[in-house]
């Protein structure tokens, strides 16, 4: 198994009542996958998961991409700083 | 930034970010044909005439600031009230994409001289500034303008910052509708 780290930040952090949390996943586990594996294991995230943006490393990340040995990824809504 | 201390003088910049007891204070800065670049997610006030002075050239001539501040009355849209706006960020992410959001800027503009992009974040008020891009050049007809424009468009898109709105009516978490593009 691949131990990933992964951060929430704010829609996503209030709905996993958590900033973050450690996960062990399958070595080819995709970025679709880990959405997959979240909504059946975290039914408050289920309704997030349509709009979330997902990094890996800290660069965005695209459904296909397969999570690599202990990334740090996060997963928030779309940006609004400013 | 109060908090920041030149450790050399210019153009070695070399800027030591300092933790402020209120909490995060974080600089970065980037030596690009020496031409200062300031990058940073902070809980301090924008000092804005601390900014200016360390984007300032002996060459400039003109500087393009754009800020944004907490406005308390909206009346574009949806009219409300604003108590205060709560903002976060993933800093060493946000910060890392700042710094690509002023590489872009120079690839645009290369006759942009310093650039400064500074969030802060925490609860901020109306009328408090949140956020500070500012690019220099030798004149104002130089596309400076733009790439002020620019920068604050692109912080809007990719930079991972968010903020939640608070009104007598309730709260409510601001969400931009941008869609990152593989390589962004």
């Amino acid at each position: 198994m691949n131990r990933v780290k992964l951060l929430f930040f704010a829609t996503l952090r209030e709905r996993a009542g958590a900033k973050s949390m450690e996960l062990d996943i399958p070595p080819d586990l995709t970025v679709q996958g880990l959405k997959d594996k979240l909504s059946a294991e975290y039914p408050n995230l289920k309704a997030s998961m349509s709009s979330v943006l997902i990094t890996i490393n800290r660069e965005y990340a695209f459904d296909e991409a397969v999570i690599p040995q202990n990334a740090e990824l996060a997963m928030f809504p779309p940006v609004s700083g400013g | 930034m109060q908090s920041w201390q030149c450790s050399l003088p210019f153009p070695e910049v070399n800027v030591i970010a300092r933790m402020a007891s209120s909490g995060v204070a974080v600089s970065n800065t980037m030596n690009d044909m020496n031409f200062p670049t300031i990058f940073s997610i902070t809980e301090d006030e924008i000092d804005l005439n601390d900014l200016l002075e360390r984007i300032t050239l002996d060459s400039t001539g003109a500087a393009a600031i754009f800020a944004g501040m907490v406005r308390g009355e909206t009346r574009r849209g949806n009219a409300h009230d604003t108590e205060y706006l709560e903002y976060e960020a993933y800093i060493p992410m946000a910060e890392a994409k700042m710094k690509q959001v002023a590489e872009e800027i120079r690839a645009k503009w290369p006759v942009v001289e310093g650039i400064a992009i500074v969030q802060r974040i925490g609860k901020l008020y109306p009328k408090t500034p949140t956020v500070l891009i500012a690019c220099t050049a030798a004149h104002r007809d130089t596309g400076v303008f733009d790439a002020a424009h620019y920068g604050i468009d692109r912080l809007k898109e990719i930079v991972p910052i968010w903020k939640k709105e608070v009104s007598p009516s309730g709260e409510f978490w601001v969400e931009g509708n941008y869609v990152p593009k593989a390589g962004e």
